[in-house]
């Protein structure tokens, strides 16, 4: 135990820049994945600002349909390739994984340090969008036949994905051979961290099903490009094999956000509460596993309007909804052990608290949606956008602005809990719902999702209006957050060497932070040991 | 795309063994950046310079920058991770089938696409195709095949010590796949010469990308081979490594049956 080592300074003798840049340590490739993520973050927040400012008027006000497609491009790729997946399955598993199964590195520590820099060459191609001649003005879908026949670089959409899946997929490998064959001696398959497992089973998708989305963007590139004829109906292609290709993936790419997601809350709620996950074998086998196989047969729910026979949405419909079941579990353990638990409301708790209620929100939302008959009504307007945002946007970004808060301690060494971390908080909880609320209101009433304009429809300008000065009180929350974490990080209040009293491993065992090697001596554990052994209450 | 996995494969931490707890350092190696800036600039910027913007003097100088920094990166992985030890020795072994799994998905997709175009047309092969040959790929499933034996018998000539041995196999191995790809280049040169292109339909649409990608295959295949093959030369084998790399060539061995009785004798 080195609950000796208090402050910042066991590691960190002297600054030196190519120790970061040619790192091979998991925490130091952790770290430059929550820089990049966090810079992608910001930019694609700043697009999302300026998409809120031009929709506050129905009529153009910024810029004209081609540059706001951009912007739209920009915002959704990287909000989700460039911020959430690498956010989650990049820094937090990096960092906190190897901690929590007490071993020394991942198992092959130079093919991490390729994973993160694959992903700053894709941060690097996607920026270039905004200076080269014609960048990319596809959505993040990509949808053929625009993407084939638009004058914008689609090479680029496809190799910034290209980039990112193969940097995903070498991670799934490095990360499934470490918790196979690196944990502690006498750490059980049922001892492990939730964090742990939803990161597993987050990985097991994104080595399933990435492959199917760069065979998709790579037909792109060959049709666009070479001349081939594979979305081209006229020559014997299908245009909807695109869309089936690309949500093959990027359905499950919802959980490879959601599940580490979920795993962070886990950790925190057992910490904070100071009590053990409730029904903790019917939440990783029942609950994550069962997402993990359903979540590959509900991709078809995407197309519902795009045209298909009867038969297959309603199967479609079953599958989604079936989905429910297994989500179900992991919110029944989450209240289970929340349930007669003693909790410290800290800074990551709020943002904890928070996610329940989103959560609550996006999932409730998303039946709907799953309905065939309604969704025909709902498809391609902004409840859509909505929906997906409660989920996408507020439920993962909050836990992982929970985790970052609750690992704060562990990654500088320093505390993170100013009165600047709550107004953060506040701002960022009233600006989101202020934000979307209205987006629900009036997609049911028919406003289409991806307008620039809407002179047709100057009834729901209003809502917009509401919804872009939610948009700027979020901006307001993410300064303070991100000002609180840059200041707190450099002179912050020194952290005790485990703040929250949690008996997880990255807690108990390292120094804060943790030097080369993690441990400084090999942890040995027995079948009585878990991360969650809180006294019972 | 997987040289680097594979070169990676016995990549390790030099840290992991032999240190007390304290006595660690921060470990470093500048390969891994090398080999993305080098993928970086030799895929996407060369081809967008060439395909998107039209400028061979910007391919080139993409292409020039970004060969020489791959190159380097690649052999300075191969180098570090011949000569240090791994985390969880031979493990590498079992991390590249994990890595197959993703590869033969990317096929899957590749060969479902075809199937989708296939099974919905009205008449197959759609009019302007060419006739496939019978003999070109009984020639080349005979290569392929024969170069997966002959590198399972250079991994036995590496069990018994017989470095000269295995060295003599393993050239033979890298020979048979260099005729592969030279039948390859033949029988496009040969389509291409009367007319059927990518463009030219859907069957050839389907053609050029599966045959095409497998060939990328077989490539990335032999540049293992000689990154096993270099080292070799001054007497130095990784056991784990020529593990990997033979399970490579078997794995794009086997999807050859896929690609020749799908898009030949079907």
């Amino acid at each position: 135990m080195s609950t000796e080592t208090t402050t910042t300074t066991t590691a960190t003798s002297r600054f030196n820049i190519w120790e970061w840049i040619f790192t091979t340590d998991h925490k130091r490739i952790g770290i430059l994945y929550l820089i990049g993520s966090i810079a992608a973050f910001i930019v694609a927040g700043l697009m999302a600002l300026l998409i809120r400012i031009e929709q506050s008027s129905p009529s153009t006000l910024l810029v004209d349909p081609s540059e706001y497609n951009v912007w739209l491009y920009f915002h959704g790729a990287a909000m989700i390739l460039a911020f959430l997946i690498p956010g989650l399955t990049g820094f937090a598993a990096n960092f906190f994984l190897p901690l929590m199964i007490g071993a020394k590195d991942v198992a092959f520590p130079r093919i991490n340090a390729f994973s993160v820099w694959l992903f700053y060459g894709a941060i690097l191609l996607a920026l270039l969008s905004f200076v080269i001649p014609d960048g990319p003005d596809i959505m993040w879908t990509a949808y053929p036949p625009y993407s084939i026949i638009t004058e914008g670089n689609t090479a680029f959409y496809v190799f910034t994905v290209h980039l990112l899946g193969f940097s995903s997929i070498l991670g799934a490998v490095n990360f499934l051979i470490t918790v196979i064959y690196m944990r502690a001696p006498g750490m059980g398959w049922n001892q492990l961290n939730l964090f742990v497992w939803t990161t597993v089973a987050a990985f097991v998708l994104q080595l399933v099903f990435i492959p199917v989305l760069a065979a998709a963007v790579t037909l792109l590139l060959f049709d666009k490009y070479l001349g081939t004829h594979f979305f081209n109906p006229d020559m014997g292609g299908d245009v909807l094999l695109y869309q089936n290709l690309f949500w093959f993936y990027s359905h499950p790419a919802v959980y490879v956000i959601f599940l580490p997601a979920v795993g962070i809350l886990f950790d925190i709620i057992a910490s904070m509460g100071k009590n053990r996950i409730f029904n903790y074998k019917a939440c990783v086998y029942g609950g994550i596993g069962g997402i993990v196989l359903i979540t590959g047969e509900v991709w078809v729910h995407h197309l519902y309007v795009s045209g298909m026979p009867d038969w297959i949405r309603i199967g479609q419909m079953v599958t989604t909804l079936l989905i429910s079941v297994p989500v179900g579990l992991i919110v029944l353990s989450m209240w289970g052990t929340l349930y007669k638990a003693s909790i410290t409301y800290n800074t990551a708790m709020h943002f904890t608290a928070a996610c329940f209620f989103l959560v609550l929100l996006g999932g409730l939302t998303g039946i709907p949606l799953a309905m065939t008959a309604i969704t025909v009504h709902l498809s391609e307007t902004s409840f859509v956008h909505a929906h997906f945002h409660f989920i996408m946007a507020m439920f993962s970004t909050f836990a992982l602005f929970a985790g970052i808060y609750y690992w704060f301690p562990k990654m500088t060494g320093r505390m993170a809990e100013g009165v600047l971390g709550r107004i953060g908080f506040w701002a960022n909880m009233v600006g989101v719902n202020l934000a979307f609320w209205p987006l629900f209101i009036i997609g049911v009433q028919g406003m289409p999702r991806r307008y620039p304009n809407y002179e047709r429809f100057p009834q729901f300008e209003p809502y917009h209006d509401v919804a872009t000065i939610g948009a700027f009180i979020i901006a307001v929350g993410m300064a303070c957050t991100l000002i609180n974490w840059i200041y707190s990080a450099f002179w912050g209040e020194p952290a005790p060497a485990n703040p929250w009293n949690s008996k997880s491993l990255e807690w108990t065992h390292t120094a804060n932070p943790p030097g080369p090697g993690n441990f400084s001596e090999d942890p040995v554990l027995d079948e009585n040991w878990s991360p969650y052994d809180y006294e019972a209450k | 795309m997987s040289d680097e996995t594979a070169a990676a494969s016995v990549a390790a931490s030099e840290g992991g063994e032999g240190h007390a707890g304290h006595e660690h350092h921060w470990e470093v190696s500048w390969a891994p950046l090398a080999t993305v800036a080098g993928i970086v600039f030799l895929i996407p910027l060369t081809f967008a310079s060439w395909f998107v913007y039209e400028s061979t003097l910007l391919a080139v100088a993409f292409a020039g920058i970004g060969t020489p920094l791959l190159l380097a990166g690649i052999s300075k992985w191969v180098a570090e991770g011949m000569s240090q030890k791994a985390l969880v020795p031979g493990v590498a072994a079992i991390g590249l089938p994990i890595f197959i799994i993703s590869e033969v998905l990317i096929f899957l997709s590749l060969f479902a696409s075809y199937w989708m175009m296939r099974l919905g047309a009205d008449t197959w092969p759609p009019e302007g195709s060419a006739e496939m040959p019978v003999l070109l790929p009984l020639v080349m499933t005979a290569l392929l095949v024969s170069s997966s034996v002959t590198i399972h018998v250079a991994e036995v000539k590496m069990d018994r010590k017989d470095i000269a041995g295995f060295r003599t196999w393993l050239y033979v191995t890298i020979a048979l796949g260099i005729l592969f790809l030279g039948c390859t280049t033949y029988e496009y040169s040969h389509l291409v010469s009367i007319d059927f292109v990518p463009s030219t339909n859907a069957f050839s649409t389907a053609f050029f990308s599966i045959t095409g990608f497998h060939a990328s295959h077989v490539l990335v295949g032999l540049g293992i081979f000689i990154a096993v093959a270099i080292p070799a030369l001054a007497g130095r084998i990784d056991k784990t490594f020529v593990t990997c790399a033979s399970i490579y060539w078997h794995f794009v061995d086997v999807v050859w049956f896929f690609v020749v009785s799908q898009i030949y004798f079907w």
